[in-house]
């Protein structure tokens, strides 16, 4: 039995019954971006602009080793932005420019 | 646009709020790190989605309050209900997003259906999301850290009585344990058993037996209210 058919069997995030680790039970305070980031996905869906089950499946996309390493935060906001372009509501440009856009304001601290 | 912008003079202390939203960040704040790359990318979206004008930032605050009204203290309070009330809980077993909305005025603001699962002396039942983190958010608010990590997602339906002894919960072997699984549309509430030498308790008093975690499955409702 080959190691690929493992891999089409199962996507990312179908990890119901896999071996795993004890559970520790963490939980942290949503930081403020964090809060924005999950009402803005309310709101997305709210506007059926992007529903829970495409959410869902753009974090699969993302791949096994984002899902691994990126926080569940940086997994939405990521996944939305790839989403947005798919859709051709964003395109990769705007991105950037509003990204530059924002970086500069924050850098802009002199008194 | 006039701002806040300009007043820079005043000394810097820590701890003190600047503007009225604290859920934004002023960008002249020096008392707070910059952004972080993730952070900047979900201000860019949203900013970006505004000047299109799909949404509002009205929507987004407004979002924010419905987010912070949801707490576990209101599933405890429907679970209460339930246990007091017989007919409330054979309406919230039958449908419990109905029941929750007609009696509690609880907004499905998600629109997920809810199932009440009881557990019995002959059933536990305990709620997982294997895919990734559905959740009864519009009754219990966001589920913790735990219930979105790989453990508890790739466990919980392979090995349910040990997960419930990770959480210090013993299951009889002869009691059936029950695992449902989360979907998009389809969200679960345990309600819990009462716990014994609790018939003098107001509905209120036992509201306040009720903990998230107990509503999750992973342990039951203990009677701290006796000595």
């Amino acid at each position: 039995m080959s190691h690929t058919e493992d891999l089409l069997k199962r996507l990312p995030n179908d990890i119901g019954g896999l071996p795993a680790d004890d559970i520790e039970q963490t939980d942290h305070v949503l930081l403020p971006w964090e809060k924005r980031c999950h009402a803005l996905a309310d709101v997305l869906d709210f506007h059926k602009i992007i529903n829970t089950e495409e959410k869902r499946r753009g974090v699969e996309a993302l791949g096994a080793e984002m899902v691994g390493k990126l926080t569940y935060y940086e997994r939405w906001i990521a996944c939305f932005a790839v989403i947005l372009f798919q859709k051709q509501i964003l395109t990769p440009d705007d991105l950037a420019r509003k990204i530059a856009e924002v970086e500069a304001r924050y850098k802009d601290t002199t008194p | 646009m006039q701002t806040h912008d300009h007043e820079h003079d005043h000394d810097h202390e820590h701890g003190h709020q600047h503007g009225p939203n604290p859920h934004y960040q002023d960008p002249k704040n020096a008392d707070t790190p910059p952004p972080g790359y993730y952070e900047i990318m979900e201000i860019a979206v949203r900013e970006l989605l505004v000047e299109k004008k799909l949404i509002t930032p009205g929507e987004i605050r407004r979002q924010i309050e419905v987010l912070d009204s949801r707490t576990p203290a209101l599933g405890a309070k429907v679970v209460a209900r339930a246990w007091v009330d017989p007919d409330f809980r054979s309406r919230l077993l039958a449908n419990g997003r109905t029941a929750c909305e007609k009696d509690f005025g609880i907004s499905f603001y998600d629109d997920t259906e809810l199932i009440v699962l009881e557990n019995t002396d002959k059933v536990h039942n305990l709620i997982v999301c294997t895919l990734c983190s559905c959740y009864p958010r519009p009754v219990l608010g966001l589920p913790p850290d735990w219930y979105k990590a790989k453990p508890y997602r790739a466990r919980a339906v392979k090995e349910p009585r040990k997960v419930l002894e990770e959480f210090g919960t013993h299951i009889p072997d002869d009691v059936e344990i029950r695992v449902s699984d989360s979907t998009a549309m389809v969200r679960y509430l345990v309600l819990p058993q009462r716990p014994a030498g609790t018939e003098n308790l107001t509905e209120e008093q036992l509201a306040a037996l009720v903990t998230r975690d107990a509503m999750i499955g992973v342990i039951k409702v203990e009677n701290r209210s006796n000595p």
